[in-house]
Formats: structure tokens, C-alpha cells, sequence
């Protein structure tokens, strides 16, 4: 390893195998000898960066590549960072240590909003002028991906251009164009010119937001004829045929996910109205059971890895789980590979899949009913029954189970108190439901964990019109529930309202909400997804110094006719669609999910995937 | 009928921030893929059947560091060694390996161990001047330190724990040719200053010029162990040498057998 940080700051920092690298199957290329060099930065400390599936795709297909080099950053955490500015060492790449200031990309994944403070101090710690405006030749381009990539308007003035939707194909052709242009000796404009007419590229600068008189966006204007008015998000029409690295970095310590993780399918068949992933991933494509097979195999090979997990927002609705996992216990059983299971719908197939799966401690099992009525749970488009959840606890304890986790959401567009007092009723019906059981069937001490999270708005979903409910409420909500709760087998655990709210600005915020983050950043905020660095007052003073209402974008219900910041960006479920939805939500109607019968969302246009099965 | 082996490992510096669990993890792992036909633990939560010497603080080098495998079916020690290394991390490589007859495990048996340490003084001394400091260090009744252990901090004292203690000069000048023992002569050691003279030695809190190399044979193991960095504490608190722990690295692992040390990888032992 070079030694290009010193043994004295290592060794003075927590934890200093994130800063380290040469973990196995990293990849290691002479720097000199490459064109491209491309620093994927995980806004975020190692150990959660390393977890995440998309990054380990993009890092092992970019270096596929003979021409592009693609290394790793993460967020240094802050005993790091303060000796990084104690002794002026730029941001750098894990693998050749090298300053990522001199790259051509650095390009960032956006999997929650509470990151996006880290993205400004990375780039600062860079030596990268924050603003786009502000970059010249000598400067790489800043871009960015992922989930929160949806809507990007808060990071508008940050970001040089965005890829919409699933990156395997969008960022080849970006690296191919910008392969020419760097032979090429051109203006910076240049490549984003050429660029733009990518789909699924995202040029902020290309753009004009008109405002109206009451700060309500009025237009997103392409500044020239030629940008597009719309930006579609891409998707992979066919998950067999793109790439899938059959080798992925194994970390040398203990990461949040440290095991190989098996992708089932993108998408989601369900439609819950509050679920952002169930829209924005749409449609549904699943990879063929035979390929994930394959592809467990040269993972288990290539890592030595001792688990394997499914992968995918609901994994039950995996139309060939049966032959899948019957085929991995009999290649893993010998291997002595786990396999483990998350999120399972339960029923007897699940439970006996279970216990041949892994070596499971009867303990948790979770449930996440969103709603504690099936008023409110068939306002969310939950199709889940209070007979459902019962008789699935019931075959659990059954089986020995005695823990189980149950999921809330509270602030749902329409609750009332008699919806939360409904999360307590059924709780203690879970209670009910273990005394039922015979004691010598049952496993010992019942633990029933209550766990309400607050209701943050999403855009691309049919809620993105609501008004999220005040942090009082919200806390009143909390501790109605709090007294409801009486029984000594429930524990109740809910969220900070304080972090639910900056989500919700920041996940439908425009591009006036860009200040207010560099601004929170000068004032100290980053790592606001870690409870002990979250500076909610810092947050408020950053607002009021930028003269922005957090309330507008939080607070507000909007009409449907308003044009929303993200209206320009289209993920394929139509704006006609979400308002339906929107309507059926208030009339408590439920829209089937997509295998049972078509609801028309829009996701057809992609001519891929279940629409067209 | 299980095999065992004993094996010989590197932990170079490009593992020395892994820690001990760690380290073992990245072993199994590598086990795995080299599908060396690893015994496994009977019960609930079966583990690979693997011991390691002593375990290692976080940032220390070694030439010799030893572990102990069992298998499920025999495997040849050179074919252990050839199919591991080459699914083991740089920095991590096995030396040599031997088959094992006897019951002792390694963890158990070692009881002396020898570094080479890295430290600076605050003031420049000569390499014969440090000698003669240590020797008159090393004369004292007793050597009472404070250490951390289970029960809280006791006094202890470490000098029968030393068994030799010895500066070496780093650079050719300062020695003279009739001290041609007294200058260190490991390549780790010595491609970590050249390494360390590279970087901005102005970002160092310690002097590069005033730099040697302490070479030491120290009791270690369950019975009594003693760390360098709790020897360079002493040497500062009871001598007038005032020094800096630069870097700790690890030259040998010994077994005691009959008041002398052996090789752990000596046929008496195995
Ligand atoms: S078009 Fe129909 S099948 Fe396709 S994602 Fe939308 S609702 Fe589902």
C-alpha cells in the first residue's frame, strides 16, 4: 500500500480499515495508462457504502473498461475528515489513494436525502468549487445517480448533469462520447452538449425555472430548442442479458451487508401509494431463476462468501421463489453457505423455506402492516387483512417464533386517532394471538416490537400532493400511541419527527432549496442520517438565512394542477395515472397490482418487463 | 481421522489495520475459495476449525505469525500453502507449513516473542549512547510499570519479562564498522523508513533524522505477556531516554519447552 497517509493519522482514527482498500477483487489499474478515471463516491461512511448493490455493479462494469478506472470513495468520518484538514489531504480513492480532484468524474449515488450535506463537504474536502457554475476545464464533472435522482432540483446548482433510471447502459455511452471529447481538447459545454441528447441525461444549467408570485414553480424551460422538454428515466429491458459482475469486492471488516446479494427482479408489482420505489422502478423485471443460479455460483466461487441473500423490494412476489431456492440450499447446503431470507411474506411455504434455509433463531420475524386500520391500510393501497397478519403470527408461533417486529407508518394522508389506535389494537392482537397458542408449542418470553416511521411525502407517488403532517402533530400522534400502548410484551419505538421533515423538504424541494444546503453545510451539518450529528437548529437557522419556508415544501398540500419541480423528469407512471390514484386513495378504493390486472400507469412505454408479458 | 497443520504467515502492511477477528475472517474466506477441505465445528453456529497464535493490536506488523488448521480429509502442506496463498489479500501470505501430530495448540504453547520497534528520541543520541542508557536501564533492581489488565491497574514488574533489549542504528554513517552488530539489518524495517522518507515528514509529529530501531526478545503468551508499547512507556519513565513509538514489528514466535525457546515450527514441537 502506499503510504501516503501516514501511519500517525491511521492509527489515530476509528476504525482505519474504511480508509485502506486492497480489500479482495478490488480492482487495480497503473493509472497512467488509463483515459477515464472515474471515483464513485458513496456519500456516506464505508461501511454503509459497501453495502449497497449499485455501486458494486457500476465499479467492477466501468473497469471492465480498458480505458476508464473507476476507484472508490466514501464519506470520511469526522475523526478522519478533521485530520484530513489538519494536515491538507484532499478527498481521495481508495484504491490508488490518489486526490480525486484531478479525475474526469466523480459521480455520486443518491439513496437518501439525509446525505446530501456530505456530498457538499466531500466536494469541498476535494478541492471541488461546489457549484457547477463555478467548475472549469481543470475541474472533473460532477454527476450523479440513484433513487433520489428522481428529483433533482435540490442538488440542481451542485450537480453537473444527472442518469436517470438504472445505470448499466447510460453510463457506458456517457463514457464512450466523453472518451472522444477528451481527445478532442473542447470546452466543458461541449461535452454536456453532447451529452444532452442522451436519454436519460439530466443537464440542470440546460435549464430555466420560472417561478410564480407565490414560489410556486411555473416552468422548467430547456434553455436551448435542441434539450429535451422531458427527460426519461432509463430501465433494462432484460436483467439475463445486462451485466452482473461475477466478482464482488469482499471487505476486509464487517460492513452493514456482508454478504453476496442476489437481485430477483427490479420493480415492484404492488402499488402501494406511499411507496416511492414501487413507482419509480417500474415495471417489474424479473431475472430468470436459472441465471440467478448461475450467477450465485461464480459469486459463492469468487468472494468465499458464507451467505447469500435475496434481494428485491418484495421478495415473495418472486414468481420462481420455489424452484430458486430450491436449487441454492441444494448447490449451498454442501458449501455450507446460508442463505438468508428477508422480508418474506409469511405462510406455511415461507416458514418451511425458512427453516430449511438457514439456521434460523426463532426470534424475529417482521410484519409491516403500514396501518393500523383497513380503512387506512386500503387508502394506502396495503393489501394486507388484519386476518391476513393473524393467521400469519399464528402459523409463526406455532412454529416456536416468539419475537416479532411490526412496521407503522403514522401522518398517512387521511389518518384520524381512531387509525392509531387501531396500531395498538392490533398489536395486542398479536399478544392474543400467542396466548392462543398451546405453551409447549410456543416459544418462550413473546417480544412484540412496535415500530412507527413518519409519513414523508414522495414525489412520483400518488401522495405527492400531500401535506405532510406538522413535527407537533406528528409528536402528539406519537405519544397518543405511546398511551395506548399497555400491554409488558409491546415495546414502542418510533422516529424522530425533526428527520421526517427535512426528508420531506428535500425529497420534493426545488431548486431554491440548493442554498439552503450549501448554507447548512457552512454551518456545520453533515451526517444528518447519523441521529448524533444531526443538527436540527443549525437546520432552521440554514433556512431562515436563505429565506426559505421549509413549511412550503413540507407542510403544504398542493392541487393537482400545480407544476411540480420534478414535473420535467419522467419516470414512465403518468401524472394522469398518480392523480387517479390519488383519488381512489381518498374514496379508500383499491387498484390491483400489476399481475392480477393492468392499471394503465404508463410503465408500458418502456416496452419491457411484466406490461408486456 | 482429522489432519492438522501448522502454518507460518506474513501480516504485512497492507493488512496491519485488520483487526485479530477480523483477520481470521479473511482467512476463512480465503479457505473457502481455495476449497481446502477445512473441518468444521459440531453445534448450532458451525465455524472453521482454525486457532491463531497471539492475537495482534491493530497496526502491527509480522514476519512470523502463526495458526493451526484442521481438516476434514488430509491435504499435503505445500499444497496448503500454494492453493491459500493464492486466494490470500497482498500482505497476507503463508510461509511455510507442517504437519501437526501433537494435541498442544499454538495459542497456548507460545511464551517468548521478539520485535523490532520503530521510535524516535526527542533529542538526537548516538547509537552507543542509547546502549548505554538501556544497559544502565536494564541494570535497575526493578522495572515496576502500571498495566491495564482484567482487574484494573496494577503494578507489575517487567523486568524478567525482558530478555534482550538492544538499539540498532538505521543508517550506515552513525555506526562505524566495529559496530556492525549494531545496526539493524531487517529489510521490513528498513523499507519502511525508505517508504516514510517519501512522504511530507513535515506532516510528522516526530523527528525522521532521530529515528532507530529497537530490537527485543519480550515474554509473551498467557502467562506474561509484554507489549512493546508497555516497555517504551517504561524505558521513558525510568531512563533519560525520552522516545516515540513509531511502528511495532513482529520478528519471531517461540515455544518454550524445557527453559529453552524453539521454533514453533521445529519437529520437537509440532
Ligand atoms: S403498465 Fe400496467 S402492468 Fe405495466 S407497470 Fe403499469 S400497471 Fe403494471
Amino acid at each position: 500500500m502506499p503510504l501516503k497517509i501516514s501511519d500517525e493519522i491511521l492509527s489515530s482514527v476509528e476504525k482505519p480499515s474504511r480508509y485502506i482498500g486492497n480489500e479482495w477483487n478490488s480492482v487495480h489499474k497503473n493509472p497512467n495508462e488509463m483515459k477515464i478515471r472515474f471515483a464513485f463516491c458513496f456519500p456516506d461512511v464505508y461501511e454503509v457504502g459497501m453495502s449497497h448493490l449499485g455501486m458494486k455493479i457500476l465499479y467492477h462494469l466501468l473497469n471492465e473498461r480498458n480505458d476508464t478506472y473507476c476507484e472508490r470513495v466514501f464519506a470520511p468520518w469526522v475523526d478522519m475528515e478533521s485530520k484530513m484538514r489538519e494536515h491538507d489531504i484532499p478527498l481521495f480513492a481508495l484504491e490508488s489513494h490518489d486526490p480525486i480532484n484531478t479525475f474526469d468524474f466523480v459521480g455520486f449515488t443518491l439513496q437518501y436525502e439525509m446525505s446530501y450535506t456530505n456530498i457538499i463537504n466531500m466536494l469541498d474536502l476535494a478541492g471541488i468549487p461546489l457549484r457547477s457554475s463555478e467548475r472549469t476545464k481543470e475541474h472533473p464533472f460532477v454527476c450523479a445517480g440513484g433513487p433520489c435522482a428522481y428529483n433533482p432540483e435540490p442538488l440542481a446548482d451542485v450537480v453537473d448533469f444527472f442518469m436517470l433510471g438504472e445505470g448499466e447502459e447510460i453510463i457506458t455511452e456517457i463514457m464512450d462520447i466523453y472518451s472522444e471529447w477528451k481527445a478532442e481538447d473542447s470546452s466543458r459545454e461541449e461535452f454536456l452538449n453532447r451529452i444532452v441528447s442522451i436519454e436519460g441525461v439530466y443537464i440542470p444549467q440546460f435549464y430555466e425555472v420560472k417561478y410564480n408570485p407565490d414560489g410556486t414553480v411555473n416552468g422548467v424551460v430547456p434553455k436551448k430548442d435542441h434539450y429535451p422538454d422531458k427527460i426519461k428515466k432509463r430501465i433494462i429491458k432484460d436483467l439475463d442479458q445486462t451485466y452482473f459482475p461475477d466478482k464482488i469486492i469482499v471487505p476486509f471488516t464487517d460492513i452493514v451487508h456482508d454478504r453476496i446479494m442476489l437481485e430477483l427482479f427490479r420493480g415492484c408489482t404492488r402499488g402501494c401509494r406511499f411507496c416511492q420505489a414501487g413507482f419509480i422502478y417500474r415495471p417489474v423485471r424479473e431475472r430468470s431463476h436459472e441465471k440467478l443460479l448461475e450467477l450465485a455460483k461464480k459469486l459463492e466461487e469468487s468472494t468465499g462468501y458464507e451467505e447469500i441473500s435475496l434481494t428485491s423490494l418484495s421478495t415473495s412476489d418472486y414468481t420462481r421463489l420455489a424452484p430458486l431456492t430450491e436449487g441454492l440450499i441444494k448447490e449451498m447446503e454442501e458449501k455450507r453457505v446460508n442463505l438468508s431470507l428477508p422480508s418474506l411474506r409469511i405462510d406455511s411455504f415461507s416458514l418451511d423455506l425458512m427453516e430449511k434455509a438457514q439456521k434460523v433463531r426463532k426470534s424475529g420475524l417482521t410484519f409491516a402492516p403500514e396501518a393500523g386500520t383497513q380503512r387506512l391500510r386500503d387508502v394506502i393501497n396495503k393489501g394486507v387483512t388484519e386476518e391476513d397478519l393473524l393467521n400469519s403470527v399464528s402459523i409463526a408461533f406455532n412454529g416456536g417464533w416468539n419475537g416479532v417486529k411490526l412496521y407503522f407508518m403514522i401522518g398517512l394522508p387521511t389518518e384520524t386517532y381512531e387509525d392509531i389506535e387501531g396500531i395498538a389494537d392490533l398489536a395486542n392482537k398479536v399478544v392474543s394471538a400467542y396466548m392462543g397458542v398451546p405453551k409447549e408449542k410456543r416459544g418462550k418470553g413473546l417480544n412484540v416490537t412496535v415500530s412507527t416511521s413518519s409519513f414523508v411525502p414522495k414525489p412520483f407517488t400518488p401522495f405527492q400532493w400531500e401535506a405532510q403532517d406538522t413535527m407537533n402533530t406528528l409528536r402528539d400522534k406519537q405519544r397518543f400511541l405511546k398511551d395506548k400502548i399497555k400491554s409488558r410484551y409491546i415495546t414502542y419505538n418510533w422516529h424522530e419527527s425533526e428527520v421526517s421533515f427535512m426528508e420531506s423538504v428535500f425529497a420534493r424541494g426545488d431548486r431554491k432549496t440548493c442554498d439552503v444546503l450549501i448554507k447548512a453545510w457552512e454551518k456545520g451539518c453533515k451526517f444528518d442520517g447519523w441521529g448524533e450529528h444531526f443538527k436540527f437548529k443549525t437546520w432552521m437557522e440554514a433556512f431562515d438565512e436563505c429565506n426559505v419556508d421549509p413549511d412550503f415544501y413540507s407542510n403544504r398540500k398542493r392541487s393537482y394542477d400545480e407544476v411540480l419541480p420534478w414535473d420535467h423528469i419522467d419516470v414512465g407512471v403518468s401524472k394522469k395515472f398518480l392523480i387517479k390514484e390519488s383519488e381512489k386513495a381518498h374514496r379508500g378504493e383499491l387498484t390491483s397490482n400489476c399481475r392480477v390486472d393492468c392499471s394503465g400507469c404508463g410503465a408500458t412505454a418502456f416496452g419491457g418487463g411484466i406490461c408486456v408479458e | 481421522m482429522l489432519s492438522s497443520l501448522r502454518a507460518k504467515f506474513i501480516r504485512g502492511e497492507e493488512v496491519k489495520y485488520i483487526s485479530h477477528l477480523d483477520l481470521m475472517q479473511v482467512c476463512a474466506r480465503a479457505i473457502r475459495r481455495a476449497h481446502i477441505p477445512i473441518a468444521y465445528s459440531q453445534g448450532f453456529n458451525p465455524h472453521p476449525q482454525m486457532v491463531f497464535g497471539l492475537p495482534m493490536s491493530v497496526g502491527v506488523t509480522s514476519e512470523a505469525e502463526y495458526a493451526e488448521f484442521d481438516f476434514s480429509s488430509p491435504i499435503e502442506p505445500d499444497d496448503f500453502v500454494e492453493r491459500l496463498n493464492k486466494e490470500l489479500p497482498a500482505g497476507l501470505q503463508i510461509v511455510e507449513a507442517k504437519a501437526k501430530k501433537s494435541k498442544g495448540n499454538i495459542m497456548a504453547l507460545i511464551t517468548t516473542a521478539s520485535y523490532d520497534i520503530l521510535v524516535s528520541s526527542t533529542k538526537k543520541m548516538g547509537i552507543n549512547n542509547v546502549n548505554q542508557k538501556l544497559d544502565e536501564f536494564l541494570s535497575k533492581p526493578a522495572l515496576i510499570v502500571k498495566k491495564e489488565g482484567k482487574k484494573g491497574v496494577r503494578d507489575v514488574d517487567i523486568k524478567p519479562m525482558i530478555y534482550r533489549l538492544k538499539a540498532e542504528a538505521l543508517k550506515e554513517e552513525e555506526t562505524g564498522e566495529e559496530q556492525e552488530q549494531c545496526k539493524c539489518s531487517n529489510p521490513v524495517i528498513l523499507e519502511y523508513m525508505s517508504k516514510l522518507s517519501a512522504i511530507d515528514t513535515k506532516k510528522l509529529s516526530y523527528e525522521i533524522d532521530n529515528m532507530f530501531c529497537l530490537s527485543m526478545l519480550l515474554s509473551a503468551g498467557a502467562a506474561a505477556n509484554l507489549k512493546p508499547d508497555l516497555l517504551v512507556a517504561a524505558i521513558n519513565e525510568t531512563s533519560d531516554i525520552e522516545i516515540k513509538l513509531v511502528k511495532v514489528h513482529r520478528t519471531g514466535l517461540f515455544v518454550g519447552k524445557e527453559g529453552r525457546i524453539i521454533d514453533p515450527l521445529d519437529p520437537a514441537v509440532l
